[in-house]
């Protein structure tokens, strides 16, 4: 009897230590065999790679997928035209829910995940919600509604080269109104080397630009809930911003998005710029880069000891018209998983799960090169301290933007001083609360 | 417009340009079946065109705004477009950009296509040649335009500094962008109109030249006194194919400045795009482009009065 009290207990508490794995094995990930899903993506290093991996999770479910990859404005229109006309052609879609998340959820796209993952017979017993950062799954969290699972994390960083730093004898950065000091100093050094490069398109502005004027202490909004670009803060931040695109940027500057800036640091035409996460491994691939470029978070201003970057996730939803809800959710479910994401990292995927983030694959790879360690850090540094909202209040997001966008290129263009092409924009974004 | 479409302008001229016939009767008293044999092609042009339009139209009357229900607001979108200044730049944009490169393609054109008239040489490959600009889809001439052009990368100021010159900003300059669009533009469809000027010009009769050369006619009298009279309803042809094309320009500028530096490309049909699928203000954009249409076939119209002033 005490024998097999025993017996009982130890294999109690072995299943105990073995239940989620043994659970996890019992899972049945060929329930949607013979499906076929399509997926509409933004071009970004995240779905570069799943046209290469698809093939696995197809061997693993039998689910064939059908991916469909457009540049970001391409993207949106094809989403917003099969969305408004509540086709059910897309079964996942990337989303951005920092930008759109409100609009698309009173639209109704998206199928609410929180059903789908307490879900035991559709959701993976080893599929750990909880492992997703906090700041991650509130973001993909509106009103409620689980609108989508993270698939990455990313802000913009702060890139300098550093063998032209001290070819010149200027120091790195380490207040942000150190910037356009080492910009003249940088010009003064070497006339024939590009000094700064950021993005200057309209829409695409405020995602450089916040960093400034969160750091200088200033704000797209008053205490009241109201746009506040007028104030004074706020103002110095667009200044310095548009300053040195003005100064000491390349030609054309307000054409470019991250492509030509990326390209242009890639090239070595450049010496500093403050540009996306994401694009750290596209550097990366220029020769020489992996040795001679640093990578931080934009440094606090020494006025205000302010620090305050941003940090976005793009995610991925499930279409609320689409006919393979389930099948969709199984890809979801890989696609986030634990093993999935550590493979992501070698593509530069900044990978949203504690697990990974702390795992032992990514930090190898990590310590592989002390650039590597240095992006890493600065993505968990955003990831405590940045912030999702970099417009005014409104849920009319990307026109906002653009607002605050055509803003700083008034100054640029020398069409108005920042104070004014701040305050003239006030008014109209009041227009869209 | 395609190839197919450049011979069929062709053709278009040259039966402009063709001594007009009656009508026999059989024109003027349609068969039942001949009735039956065009249903169809109306009921694909009705379902295809008015159906659409129809619907836009209804669109534009109504706030349609995403994840609110469509509200009827009768004319408001059209007030409230004429109360724009976005639109106004917009509508001076699109009328500067159709003006520039009409009046570049046409001089250009008919230069080039009278020109063609005389090549004995390798007159097959010369055509081709032409042919191959309006071949290429607007994205690759965009993306082109952005390698070649961009102030800090592109090969074009680079050619500019060897030869002392330069640097030029061409997109990236509000004063500029909209010269290097048409110039784009007219890099591209400055052939078309010489493939049309071509065929009206070979379909004319030759006994009008042969005895103004007899008269002693200089060169440049045969050509005002005779050449572009006679070529007047071709060149309203390419004009109106033109016109249409570029009153709803929209592929080179997306792609190459997206409406930039500011607003000083966003033509109509940017602002229209911008207001629908980025902002999401669906009547808005449908009022903007239920206007441009409205342009477009204003303009349609005045050209084909004009090409009943100039037939001959």
């Amino acid at each position: 009897m005490r024998r097999s009290f025993l017996a009982g207990a130890a294999a109690l508490a072995a299943a105990a230590l073995l239940g989620p794995a043994a659970q996890a094995q019992d899972f049945n990930w060929r329930q949607q065999d013979g499906r076929t899903i399509t997926l509409l993506l933004n071009n970004h290093p995240w779905s570069q790679a799943m046209r290469e991996m698809a093939a696995d999770f197809t061997a693993r479910t039998g689910i064939r997928v059908r991916i469909e990859i457009f540049n970001e404005e391409q993207f949106r229109a094809r989403l917003t035209t099969l969305m408004q006309g509540r086709s059910p052609e897309v079964d996942v879609f990337m989303s951005l829910p920092s930008r759109e998340g409100a609009v698309f959820k009173r639209a109704g796209w998206y199928t609410d995940l929180a059903p789908l993952i307490a879900d035991r017979r559709l959701t993976a017993p080893d599929f750990d919600y909880e492992d997703f950062g906090e700041g991650m799954r509130r973001q993909a969290t509106i009103d409620g509604l689980v609108a989508t699972l993270p698939i990455n994390q990313e802000g913009p960083l702060f890139y300098w080269r550093r063998d032209i730093f001290a070819r010149c004898g200027i120091e790195e950065p380490r207040h942000l109104e150190d910037i356009p000091v080492a910009a003249q100093r940088l010009r003064a050094c070497d006339a024939n080397q590009g000094v700064w490069a950021a993005r200057g398109l309209r829409g695409a502005v405020n995602y450089g630009m916040s960093g400034f004027v969160f750091n200088l202490g200033g704000s797209y909004a008053t205490p009241d809930g109201r746009p506040g670009l007028c104030q004074p803060a706020t103002i110095r931040g667009i200044e310095m911003y548009a300053n040195l695109l003005k100064d000491f940027g390349p030609p054309g500057a307000l054409n470019h998005t991250f492509t030509q800036v990326i390209e242009l640091l890639g090239q070595g035409r450049i010496a500093m710029t403050h540009e996306s996460s994401n694009e750290f491994a596209n550097i990366m691939r220029f020769p020489g880069r992996a040795q001679d470029i640093g990578v931080k978070v934009l440094p606090p201003s020494r006025e205000t000891g302010i620090s305050r970057p941003l940090v976005i996730g793009w995610g991925l939803a499930v279409s609320a018209h689409s006919r393979q809800r389930d099948a969709a959710w199984l890809f979801l479910q890989w696609a986030t998983g634990t093993e999935v994401q550590t493979r992501l990292v070698q593509n530069g995927v900044a990978p949203p799960r504690a697990s990974v983030f702390q795992g032992p694959a990514f930090n190898a790879w990590a310590e592989e090169l002390p650039v590597r360690r240095a992006w890493a850090q600065s993505l968990i540094e955003i990831g405590r301290t940045g912030t999702g909202i970099y417009q005014s209040p409104t849920d009319r997001v990307p026109e906002a933007r653009d607002l605050i966008g055509n803003a700083m290129q008034q100054v640029v263009l020398g069409r108005a001083s920042a104070r004014d092409a701040a305050c003239a924009a006030d008014p109209e974004l009041a227009r869209l609360q | 417009m395609s190839v197919t479409g450049a011979a069929l302008a062709a053709e278009a001229a040259a039966r402009d340009a063709a001594p007009r016939r009656r009508a026999g009767p059989w024109r003027r008293r349609p068969t039942a079946s001949f009735r039956w044999m065009v249903a169809p092609a109306l009921a694909f042009a009705c379902a295809m065109i008015v159906l659409p339009f129809g619907w836009a139209a209804w669109l534009s009357l109504q706030e349609s705004v995403i994840g609110g229900a469509p509200r009827f607001i009768g004319l408001d979108n059209y007030r409230r477009l004429l109360a724009d200044a976005e639109f106004w730049n917009g509508f001076r944009l699109t009328l500067l950009l159709w003006l520039l490169s009409l009046a570049v393609q046409l001089v250009a054109g008919t230069w080039l296509g009278l020109l063609l008239a005389r090549v004995e040489v390798a007159r097959g490959l010369v055509r081709t040649v032409l042919v191959s600009p309006f071949m290429l889809p607007p994205v690759v001439i965009g993306m082109m335009a952005i390698v070649i052009l961009d102030p800090g990368l592109g090969v074009a100021n680079w050619l500019l500094a060897q030869a002392g010159l330069g640097p030029l900003l061409f997109l990236a300059d509000p004063g500029t962008v909209m010269i290097t669009v048409a110039l784009l533009d007219s890099w591209q469809w400055t052939p078309f109109v010489a493939l049309i000027v071509l065929g009206g010009y070979l379909s004319l009769p030759r006994d009008v030249f042969e005895a103004a050369e007899i008269d002693g006619a200089s060169a440049s009298q045969r050509f005002r006194r005779i050449t572009l009279p006679l070529l007047a309803p071709t060149l309203v042809t390419a004009a109106v194919l033109r016109s249409v094309d570029l009153l709803r320009f929209f592929d080179v500028i997306y792609i190459t400045t997206q409406g930039g530096p500011g607003n000083a490309s966003t033509t109509l049909n940017i602002l229209a795009y911008r207001r629908g699928f980025e902002f999401f203000e669906f009547g808005y954009a449908a009022a903007l482009m239920v206007t441009l249409s409205a342009i477009v076939f204003g303009t349609v119209l005045a050209f084909a009065k004009l090409r009943r002033a100039a037939a001959w």
